[in-house]
């Protein structure tokens, strides 16, 4: 378990991270999405100790907090962040980094031929990491983390680079660590991906850490509330209000209209359909608010 | 901390630079083998032509000399002198034509001893020592000359004393072994402390390269710094590795002398030499340059920790390399206490056998103080470097 108490970041007088407070529990896959340069990776470093907060700490299971070098080990121990693919060592093979990352924390040595079992990563792992693609570099900077076996995991754009085999691959396995007991904190753009397997997701915006269930309340509910159309005109638009005064409907800056049937019965349902039928609209939708409409709403708009 | 000095090794060993190193290492050395170590030519050399020319030269003046009391000082100086110096060169000739090697560093070990008191005590100016003493611009040629022949005589001294095989090779000191001591005595220790310096410039600092990788370590700062310090001060006594090359190749050429071969020590406070056997003087110079290699790491993971500049690091290292010619001079040990400068002992050969303390015109240039000097250095580096990583705010990379 891990909470982050009014933590604050300031750079060159700019709020990258403000009085931010949060718990994140075991078992638990953390999902944060924002635009580039709004404090993700900020956010993950203070977590590490790599950047001191101006304000707050950061306290794991109720006791360790960044309070002198001996407390840094043992929060590091139980902490570890997914390095980055372009820090990895070009002169010397996967299996070495993954033996490194796993003498460094201890951890089981089965747990090195396993991950590399699981993330298919036999053919090369004896290679230099000079010899990788983008992808087998970052499904090897996810196997560090996995064979570091640590309590908390961060990733940052652990999806980059990866095909849409190891993006479910990795998933799987994220999940998997979830129901070990390890607390996951992703960051990534991929939100369809994410929405699939996170319990709770984050958007950072002017240096506050929302939940996505304070902006759309019900987001996680499994209904249907929402009817996704595209090429939608405004007179089209303005037609559908008419005959429907009471719906709400909202264009996003991404082309997508929502139209808000929350607690619509099956022929209210219908007449929508019908409706758009006979519009001749054929790409719709039935279900809930996607992570990349709420995405669009929050960081597109205006 | 084992698995992160097992890294950190490899890392050191697969380092391109450091490999760079070692291959200019085994290139100077063998170079000094095979072109330089046998174009040595020692002043004090086993040279029978020139003993039997003095020799016959005085020889026949004793001969033909005629003392009254017109004869000029000198004459009767000369005449005086040269008989006892003429038994000398005598037993030495002899010696050598029946290869009494023995009996000539016998022999050997009077001649310069008598040579020295003498042309040091009663030269007045028409006795000199070798020749190549008196080289252009050495206004200590006589100093110089004093130092060699006590330090041969001492030498022969040892020679005729102890239980070694002898050869002309040990006479001119051309063995491998008596090459490690020569050159522990004059650009070894440099070469030794400036490779420590390069192999310790980046250690820290490359990290930085990798800073996602190693920063979430689960280990301290200071281990951290510790381990590295290790692996440097391996990587650095490995030098020696393939500086042994050059000196097996010499061994084969030359011989390799033996352990028990004296090295002359001179001891200031008496002005006398005494021997110590070679092994022990190697051994001696081994120490000081392993508390040289300690005390220029920890320097410079003090550096690394404040200055984060593998450039500053290098300046550093080498200001304390070729500090001591700041403020080196003959004699100024008299007005300075130079046994307080670390940077005095960097010369660890010339230090060991005493002829830094004749230079200097000091006393205190001893081992002992030499160890203490760079021990406290190093424990102000590494206890500085220690309170600095230990900051809590305090990043590593």
């Amino acid at each position: 378990m891990m909470e982050l108490k009014n933590i604050g970041v300031r750079f060159s007088g700019r709020d990258v991270l403000k009085d931010v407070s949060v718990m994140f529990h075991s078992g638990e896959i953390i999902g944060l999405v924002a635009p580039n340069g709004t404090g993700k990776s900020t956010l993950m470093n203070v977590i590490m100790n790599y950047i001191n907060p101006n304000s707050g700490k950061v306290i794991l299971n109720d006791e360790l907090e960044y309070t002198n070098k001996k407390n840094e080990v043992k929060i590091h121990q139980l902490v570890s962040m997914m390095p980055d693919q372009s820090d990895l060592y070009n002169q010397i093979s996967g299996k070495e980094h993954l033996k490194i990352y796993s003498s460094m924390w201890n951890s089981q040595p089965k747990l090195i031929d396993e991950t590399i079992k699981e993330l298919g990563m036999s053919s090369y792992i004896n290679k230099n990491t000079g010899t990788y693609s983008l992808g087998m570099r970052q499904r090897l900077c996810f196997a560090m983390q996995i064979v570091s076996d640590t309590q908390v995991m961060l990733m940052d754009e652990v999806m980059n680079g990866l095909d849409p085999t190891h993006v479910e691959l990795i998933s799987q396995i994220l999940v998997k660590k979830k129901s070990e007991g390890k607390t996951v904190i992703v960051a990534s753009h991929l939100l369809e991906n994410l929405e699939k397997y996170a319990d709770r997701i984050f958007f950072m915006k002017n240096g506050e850490l929302i939940q996505v269930n304070d902006i759309s309340p019900g987001f996680d509910v499994r209904e249907i509330t929402t009817v996704r159309v595209t090429d939608v005109t405004d007179t089209l638009k303005e037609n559908f209000l008419k005959e429907f005064p009471k719906t709400n409907v909202q264009t996003l800056p991404n082309g997508t209209t929502l139209i808000d049937v929350q607690g619509y019965g099956s022929g209210e349902l219908g007449n929508v359909l019908a409706f758009l039928k006979a519009n001749h609209i054929t790409e719709v939708n039935f279900g809930k608010v996607t992570l990349g409409d709420l995405y669009s709403m929050y960081y597109q708009e205006g | 901390m084992w698995p992160y000095y097992k890294f950190e090794f490899y890392q050191f060993i697969t380092n391109k630079k450091n490999i760079a190193i070692y291959v200019l290492l085994l290139f100077f050395s063998c170079y000094y083998a095979l072109k330089i170590a046998p174009t040595y030519d020692p002043i004090e050399k086993v040279d029978e032509s020139e003993i039997e020319a003095r020799f016959l030269t005085r020889e026949e003046f004793l001969n033909t000399v005629v003392i009254n009391d017109g004869t000029h000082h000198f004459t009767r100086f000369a005449a005086a002198i040269f008989p006892e110096w003429n038994v000398y060169d005598k037993g030495r000739l002899d010696a050598i034509k029946q290869n009494d090697l023995k009996e000539y560093a016998e022999a050997t070990n009077k001649w310069y001893g008598y040579s020295d008191k003498m042309i040091f005590t009663r030269g007045n100016g028409v006795l000199f020592y070798h020749p190549r003493y008196y080289t252009f611009g050495n206004n200590y040629a006589t100093m110089d000359g004093h130092y060699a022949y006590l330090y041969s005589a001492s030498r022969y001294k040892g020679y005729a004393e102890g239980n070694s095989k002898l050869s002309i090779n040990v006479f001119e000191e051309r063995t491998a072994l008596q090459t490690l001591q020569r050159l522990l005595h004059s650009y070894l220790p440099f070469i030794l402390i400036v490779s420590c310096i390069f192999f310790t410039v980046d250690i820290v600092l490359k990290d930085r390269r990798y800073p996602t990788l190693l920063q979430g370590l689960p280990l301290s700062d200071w281990k951290k710094l510790i381990v590295k310090g290790a692996v440097s001060l391996i990587g650095s006594i490995g030098a020696l590795v393939p500086l042994s090359v050059g000196l097996l190749i010499i061994g084969i050429q030359s011989g390799f002398g033996d352990f028990n071969l004296p090295v002359p020590i001179y001891f200031s406070a008496e002005k006398t030499f005494s021997n110590i056997l070679l092994g022990e003087y190697i051994l001696q110079n081994m120490l000081i340059m392993i508390f040289w290699f300690l005390f220029m790491i920890s320097l410079l993971l003090l550096a690394s920790v404040t200055l984060k500049n593998e450039f500053a690091n290098l300046l550093v290292g080498c200001a304390f390399v070729i500090g001591e010619l700041t403020y080196f001079g003959r004699g100024n040990g008299i007005f300075w206490d130079v046994q307080w400068y670390p940077t005095s002992y960097v010369q660890v050969g010339q230090v060991l056998s005493g002829y830094r303390n004749y230079l200097y015109n000091s006393e205190a240039l001893t081992i002992v103080n030499g160890l203490f000097v760079m021990g406290l250095c190093t424990g102000i580096f590494l206890f500085f470097t220690f309170l600095i990583s230990n900051h809590r705010k305090f990043k590593l990379l």
